[in-house]
């Protein structure tokens, strides 16, 4: 840039934020997505029983979200001082906006575990105390999954401004990242939580769960790759800060990550599974987890190219 | 009569709506008293700094910094230095002028850091205005690194949390003192003053002189001017 005096430097020593974050964007958007998923099929379809959907859902949002928190803290300078984030507050930060969400939003999730897996609960001994705890807790569970859907879509919209607060990097710096953060983190829960819950639940490969979840899949995958069209196109046209951006879809390792990882696993690999293959083959279990397994990876490299790509290339 | 009446009620409520109206129009006071607090400001003149790195080993002496380690760093613009490559021209000696830049905190007044820390580590102090860090609420999270544009916050190995230039508020402006690394200067390149104050010598340089600010398109309003080497040659 032609600016009279700049400097290039930085006291920072290289990216502030490594893979363990985006392995959190990862983590918490499975975590809302299969959550939000199941929680709209279950008000859609008005069911009363535990789906096997549900369960697996509830499970994986669970699971995941514990995991991204341990990520998140983990990669604190010392961990040690994570509690200065949940007693230190500053409404003008997103993330503070995020950890008041998220309070509410993880024990909500392990709130749904429970009554999603009361039957599992009463079968295992060690888990049987908690028993009188959901027969007390289910007078509120109806508000309490109103409230957790909300959440889910928050917590997923959350890590999109989480990271598109930060003005310097042009791939980042997008409003419409947010949405692609949710998008993403639908197809990729509910990728996540079908796998898991013919897998472990015993769904039925052909039930009607699992068909709503096929015909809502594509739209959303349809949306994801739209929002990553607006995001590339918006660099490609933008000023020249955005423009130096955009070649990180044509250069370096992070642009195979993004053609081989988002584009090739994440998008081609479910449609080719599931439209380019005989029909025997597209509707096996074979075929079933793999598209799963591509979602979740795609997703996965998506996380990892914004976060990495988005940091290199700063203006 | 009619016409009493109405001047009557007119009046009452010209009474009536001052008494709401007034109060808000007091509540600008609050911005008069805000011009008195002082705006910290630095100026960096690059016809003056020969990089000789002085005033990083006064800012890491001041403040107890690891070693190493400064909260402020140079730039080496263009010029050849023995064995090394010109930044400009890319030969290993070159007749081109040697140049460097001071790199770091901007001491913005719109500072994107102290709006994303989480804590409220990162702030602003209340008396001078200066972007500073409270190191006993830092989370050690980095959203401020990230945040920052010009990549001029680091984390301090020793105490684990993130850290930046503030003008050495706790080491010297305390005492009264000017920030180390101005002290150092043997050359005057650094001058640090109150650009509130119409009598401090900031703002009389800043009158007669031209100096820029760094990466100014992201509207954070760095508190760091430039003067830059703008002639060309003799």
């Amino acid at each position: 840039m032609d600016g009279t005096i700049e400097f290039t430097m930085g006291l920072s020593d290289g990216i502030a934020w490594p893979w363990p974050i985006a392995v959190y964007l990862f983590f918490a958007g499975i975590s809302g997505g299969a959550l939000a998923v199941a929680l709209f099929i279950r008000f859609y379809k008005q069911q009363t029983t535990n789906t096997p959907f549900l369960k697996a859902a509830s499970l994986v949002s669970f699971a995941t979200i514990a995991l991204g928190m341990l990520c998140l803290v983990l990669d604190l300078t010392n961990p040690l001082f994570f509690w200065r984030i949940l007693v230190y507050y500053n409404l003008n930060s997103v993330m503070s906006v995020g950890v008041i969400a998220l309070t509410a939003y993880i024990p909500l999730t392990a709130l749904m575990a429970l009554f999603a897996l009361e039957e599992e609960i009463k079968q295992i001994p060690l888990l049987r105390p908690l028993v009188p705890v959901i027969d007390k807790l289910k007078g509120i569970r109806r508000p309490c999954e109103y409230a957790v859907l909300a959440l889910a879509l928050a917590v997923c919209a959350y890590t999109g401004f989480l990271i598109s607060a930060l003005v310097r990097f042009p791939i980042i710096n997008t409003s419409v990242l947010p949405a692609l953060f949710v998008a993403s983190g639908l197809s990729a829960g509910a990728a996540a939580a079908k796998m898991l819950a013919v897998g472990i639940f015993k769904e039925d490969l052909h039930s009607q769960d699992m068909k709503i979840l096929h015909g809502a899949e594509w739209p959303i995958m349809f949306a994801e790759a739209l929002f990553l069209f607006m995001i590339i196109m918006s660099l490609a046209t933008g000023n020249a800060g955005a423009q130096s951006a955009f070649e990180a879809f044509h250069t370096g390792t992070w642009s195979m990550v993004f053609w081989l990882g988002v584009v090739g696993l994440g998008f081609g690999g479910p449609l080719l599974l599931n439209f380019a293959t005989g029909k025997q083959f597209s509707h096996s279990s074979q075929a079933f987890y793999l598209s799963g397994l591509c979602a979740v990876g795609g997703m996965m490299c998506l996380r990892m190219f914004i976060l990495y790509a988005g940091q290199n290339f700063a203006i | 009569m009619s016409e009493n009446l109405e001047r009557r009620r007119f009046l009452k409520f010209l009474g009536a709506g001052s008494l709401i109206v007034a109060p808000l129009g007091c509540s600008s006071v609050d911005e008069d008293k805000n011009s008195n607090q002082p705006h910290y400001i630095m100026v960096f003149d690059q016809n003056k700094c020969v990089g000789c790195g002085d005033c990083k080993v006064a800012c890491n002496q001041a403040n107890n910094l690891p070693e190493g380690k400064s909260r402020v760093m140079m730039e080496q613009q263009s010029g050849g230095v023995e064995g090394q490559v010109c930044p400009q021209c890319g030969k290993t000696s070159c007749e081109c002028e040697r140049k460097y830049v001071r790199v770091s905190c901007q001491q913005c007044q719109n500072a994107p850091c102290v709006t994303v820390c989480p804590t409220g580590a990162a702030h602003r102090d209340a008396k001078t205005g200066i972007v500073t860090m409270d190191k006993a609420k830092c989370a050690g999270c980095k959203y401020c690194i990230a945040a920052c544009p010009y990549d001029a916050r680091y984390i301090n190995k020793e105490t684990d949390v993130a850290d930046n230039c503030d003008f050495c508020l706790e080491s010297k402006l305390a005492k009264g003192e000017l920030p180390a690394c101005v002290q150092s200067c043997r050359y005057d390149a650094l001058i640090f003053g109150d650009a509130n104050d119409p009598t401090s010598y900031v703002n009389k340089l800043l009158a007669v002189k031209d100096s820029v600010r760094i990466k100014s398109h992201f509207g954070t309003q760095p508190s760091l001017r430039y003067i830059p080497i703008v002639k060309q040659g003799v």
